[in-house]
């Protein structure tokens, strides 16, 4: 019996004391923490910062998708990108769609929230739908709305222009296309802030909600005094994440209009993809993406700065 | 409160308000009016993609029908399945979404546990670290991506795709496991210890068993990350064999005149199917994901 205790003995040591290298003394916390994130270090290191790095070096060049042969010009892409009609539109257009999409998202979730978090007959359902449009793929989305606005078949189009809303195809409409791609996405990602909000709001204590009720508060004064105070923080994390999503999001308008009809819904995104797989200048199209990318840093250093999400939870 | 403001009125003021009911019938108006509208917006759009999949093509053109009638009813349309790119597309798709969806588990679980439990150098850096994937976009890891994959001959690779969805995933999944495995009482893996049990069984069998709900909640949000997934899949599978079905069909869609509306929407209700069995058997585990990641 002895002898079977032996190896476990000295992994024991080794789990309390740890060991030294040179000078540097990894505790056995270390040795053991490291190799845990290590999975996730890696991963980030292959699929985020290795591409950001790569991307740096070929918007310096000038990249032939077809025939990558790399060709230094420094900041000529830059120089380019910032020079281009395109960008600054797409740009403009970028901001309209990140902030149009935000804003009826933020409504529409909260309202939900609030809502779902209020009624008891029926909310299974209502949420059932909620984590379904979630849930569901973009794809599945973008037909399903393709198919209701279509101008021969769509039960939308034919709703809407028998009110007199429109006559045409509504994507195909260079007005009109834009609000429609912030609607048809703010109806998948609504759910977002209204899951975020909701599960705020249910961790507010009932005891907080009865106390008022006996001091004699209204139900304005109870939502005012009680529930914007404490979903207030979740509001904040969520605009920004939201914004973030949303100035990135390419899937939903590439999918929907392809950036047309003319340029009328092409984002910084779409364009970034269009540069890069349709005219084939991948060094343009990584130039793009960096001044995208920057954009991004400067948000998530603000998201960082207001929110603190490492705090650890008390058990 | 403003009942100090009101002190002078009389203590039960309220009660004698004749407002306060209409107050409270413009409340629950106002309610059951939200969740009706809510209801129809969200529903419709579902409701419909549901019923024109049961619907003939001929049905379909002949104008707007809220129901298939008994001649325009079928199930003909969902023979999409077996057509052999559409079938092709869905098995690429079912391969790569399992694959993030155990890579996502086994790395978060791991690396949740050495958050939760070990105190080394630089953790909270590490942890600020991971929320720099909240930045990951798609499109602009996509892009130099292309070519590094290229590169690497992971092109066209279930692989390549698994590893690039699997680290989106990943930030929200390590978190969410983190804050789970932090409720866990010490006590427990201690006493395990204590009889004799090792580190690395005391993780397996006392700290995995009770992160259920957690990785309940990290495999659904890593299904809809790869399931869902467009951008990514679109720009790292160009070839048609390999693609997932979201760009797949998507191909499909903007190539083919051949195929109608009423078999697009009984392919999308079939894809659609799993999100719709999750949201209603598994609501409660990822409003609780969602809980632990607004902490």
């Amino acid at each position: 019996m002895a002898t079977d205790l032996e190896p476990l003995d000295r992994s024991r040591r080794f789990y309390d004391d740890g060991f030294s290298i040179g000078r540097f003394e990894i505790t056995s916390d270390d040795f053991w923490g490291w190799l845990t994130i290590l999975p996730v270090v890696a991963l980030y290191t292959l699929v985020a910062l290795i591409p950001i790095g790569f991307a740096i070096l070929a918007s310096l060049h000038s990249v032939p998708l077809l025939n990558p042969q790399w060709e230094f010009v420094g900041f000529d892409n830059y120089i380019e990108v910032f020079q281009l009609d395109r960008f600054w539109g797409s740009m403009w257009r970028g901001f309209v769609f990140m902030i149009g999409s935000t804003v009826i998202q933020l409504t529409v979730g909260i309202w939900m929230a609030l809502v779902l978090n209020k009624i008891s007959r029926g909310s299974r359902i209502l949420s059932t739908l909620v984590f379904t449009s979630y849930l569901i793929p973009t794809i599945i989305v973008t037909m399903m709305f393709l198919f209701m606005l279509d101008p021969y078949d769509g039960v939308l189009h034919a709703a809407g222009s028998s009110l007199g809303l429109w006559d045409d195809y509504l994507l195909g409409n260079t007005s009109l296309s834009m609000i429609t791609v912030v609607i048809i996405s703010s109806w998948k990602f609504s759910a977002f802030v209204t899951l975020f909000t909701l599960a705020q709001l249910q961790s507010i204590p009932d005891r907080f909600y009865e106390a008022a009720k006996v001091c004699g508060a209204t139900t304005w004064e109870m939502f005012r005094d009680i529930t914007l105070p404490r979903i207030y923080g979740a509001i904040l994390v969520v605009i920004f994440l939201r914004a973030v999503f949303m100035f990135n999001k390419y899937d939903i308008i590439w999918q929907l209009t392809q950036g047309g009809p003319g340029s009328a819904t092409t984002t910084m995104p779409i364009l970034a993809y269009r540069e890069t797989f349709d005219l084939g200048a991948y060094g343009m199209g990584n130039a793009i993406a960096i001044v995208m990318f920057l954009f991004l840093l400067a948000f998530g250093l603000v998201y960082l700065k207001y929110a603190n999400p490492s705090e650890e939870v008390e058990t | 409160m403003s009942t100090e403001e009101e002190s002078d009125q009389p203590a039960f003021g309220r009660t004698f308000r004749v407002s306060h009911t209409y107050r409270s019938i413009i409340y629950r108006a106002g309610l059951y009016g939200s969740v009706a509208t809510l209801l129809l917006i969200l529903a419709f759009p579902l409701y419909w993609m549901a019923q024109s999949a049961f619907t003939t093509r001929e049905g379909i053109q002949d104008g707007i029908t809220f129901l298939p009638t008994p001649e325009t009813f079928t199930v003909e349309q969902f023979d999409i399945v077996f057509n052999p790119t559409v079938g092709r597309y869905l098995l690429n798709s079912i391969i790569v979404t399992t694959g993030v969806v155990i890579t996502v588990i086994v790395v978060s679980l791991i690396a949740g546990y050495g958050l939760a439990r070990f105190d080394y150098k630089h953790k909270v850096k590490v942890a600020r670290f991971l929320l720099v994937g909240y930045m990951f976009s798609p499109i602009v890891i996509a892009i130099p991506l292309y070519l590094i994959w290229d590169y690497l001959g992971l092109l066209n690779r279930y692989v390549g795709l698994i590893i690039a969805l699997s680290a989106l995933s990943m930030p929200f999944a390590v978190w969410l496991m983190w804050k789970y495995i932090q409720t866990i009482p010490t006590s427990l893996e201690e006493s395990a210890w204590v009889a004799g049990a090792s580190r690395w069984q005391g993780f397996k069998d006392v700290i995995v068993p009770q992160t259920k709900p957690a990785m309940i909640a990290n495999s659904v949000f890593a299904f809809a990350i790869a399931w869902g997934d467009f951008t990514i899949s679109y720009i790292l599978m160009p070839s048609n064999e390999a693609t997932t079905f979201p760009p797949g069909i998507f191909r499909v869609f903007t190539s083919s005149w051949e195929t109608g509306w009423a078999e697009f929407m009984a392919i999308s209700l079939l894809v659609s199917l799993p999100a719709l069995l999750f949201a209603f058997f598994l609501q409660s585990y990822l409003l609780k994901g969602f809980k632990i990641r607004a902490l």
